[in-house]
């Protein structure tokens, strides 16, 4: 019997919180730049997960996107993790994820995951002819090494074709270059 | 406000790690200056097991190989809490789901709330990739032994045990 729902997401902590943990995590960086943080540093050779669940989408016409998710050997996403967002609205499109393998999950109950590769179609609410519209895509997936990770956020912006009959260009989602000052 | 307040952290985390160095504070101090609220929102240090053996659990209900150990580290607190053994926990998620879970398999150590912001702090700590579970062991002297990614396995566990407690 699931105890949780899952799609919750985790809430951000307070701002007391947030500071906490910005100044201990500057503090731990230095340490870390200065000292000798020795003994058993992680062994797990482990993609990070823009790479294990790599992103993209196209519009299929004009009233309806495809997305997919090429998953890397050794990783999965769980099915009800995974939902779709236009942005900046936030309006959230009716997704038929097609079914998955089944797990029995003791806190969560049965499962259901995916692996290699899942494609998705997504109907827009309206037209978007002509368009350039952007998809947010949220999963959330672990490895079969033993770990897993934080739900995941993976944006598109899309050309939608001015006319049914030809699909717009597939967009693999990049990801956003590694900044010192985020 | 935050990437503000990060940098102000950061300059003061500079100056206080040229000190550090020259008065070699043992490096698991950072990790025991932590301070985050429990289940219950009462805020709580790190410090406050400082001379302990500490086993610092980062975990959250949406990972399983986290759950999964879970029940180790009890059995480990209940049989090794006399003679020094402390486990926290550090959870990746909101309060309720892991003081349901806390309750659900009977943990019997401290669990701190630290959202996604912990996921960074773990990531100073070593968690590259950001992934659950990751743990931290800093031993009574205050230095870190052991960070790793991914489950703790018993014999491990025993073998940490009997020689930094």
């Amino acid at each position: 019997m699931p105890r949780a729902r899952a799609g919750d997401s985790v809430r951000p902590p307070g701002p007391a919180a947030r500071a906490s943990i910005a100044a201990a995590t500057a503090l731990v960086g230095l340490a870390l730049l200065t000292a000798d943080i020795g003994a058993g540093a992680a062994e797990l050779k482990l993609l990070p997960p823009d790479e294990a669940f790599r992103f993209a989408a196209r519009a299929l016409d004009t009233r309806t996107l495809e997305a997919n998710f090429s998953v890397a050997r050794g990783y999965y996403l769980y099915r009800d993790k995974i939902s779709f967002a236009l942005e900046p609205s936030g309006t959230v499109l009716d997704a038929t994820l097609p079914p998955g393998k089944v797990k029995d999950d003791e806190f969560f109950g049965r499962v259901q995951t995916y692996r290699d590769r899942v494609v998705v179609r997504l109907p827009l609410p309206r037209s978007a002819a002509g368009e350039s519209i952007t998809l947010r895509a949220n999963s959330q997936g672990c490895a079969d090494a033993g770990v897993c990770y934080p739900p995941h956020t993976q944006s598109v912006t899309l050309a939608v074709p001015a006319v049914d009959g030809k699909a717009g260009p597939l967009v693999e989602f990049q990801p956003a270059k590694k900044s010192w000052f985020k | 406000m935050l990437a503000v307040g990060g940098v102000v952290a950061l300059l003061a985390g500079a100056l206080s790690g040229v000190f550090m160095r020259q008065s070699s504070v043992p490096d698991g101090e950072t990790v025991l200056a932590v301070t985050l609220p429990d289940v219950d929102g009462t805020a709580q240090s790190l410090a406050q097991w400082r001379g302990k053996l500490v086993v610092v659990n980062f975990w959250a209900t949406w990972c399983a190989p986290c759950r999964e150990e879970m029940p180790m580290f009890v059995k480990a607190q209940r049989e090794h809490a006399g003679a020094g053994l402390q486990f926290v926990g550090i959870a990746v998620d909101d309060a309720a789901k892991a003081r349901q879970f806390a309750m659900d398999i009977g943990v019997n150590y401290p669990n701190l709330i630290g959202g996604y912001g912990a996921m960074e702090l773990s990531k100073a700590l070593g968690n590259t990739v950001m992934a659950l579970p990751f743990t931290v062991v800093v031993d009574r002297n205050g230095r870190i032994v052991l960070t790793q990614l991914g489950p703790i396995k018993q014999a491990q566990l025993d073998q940490l045990i009997k020689q930094a407690l």
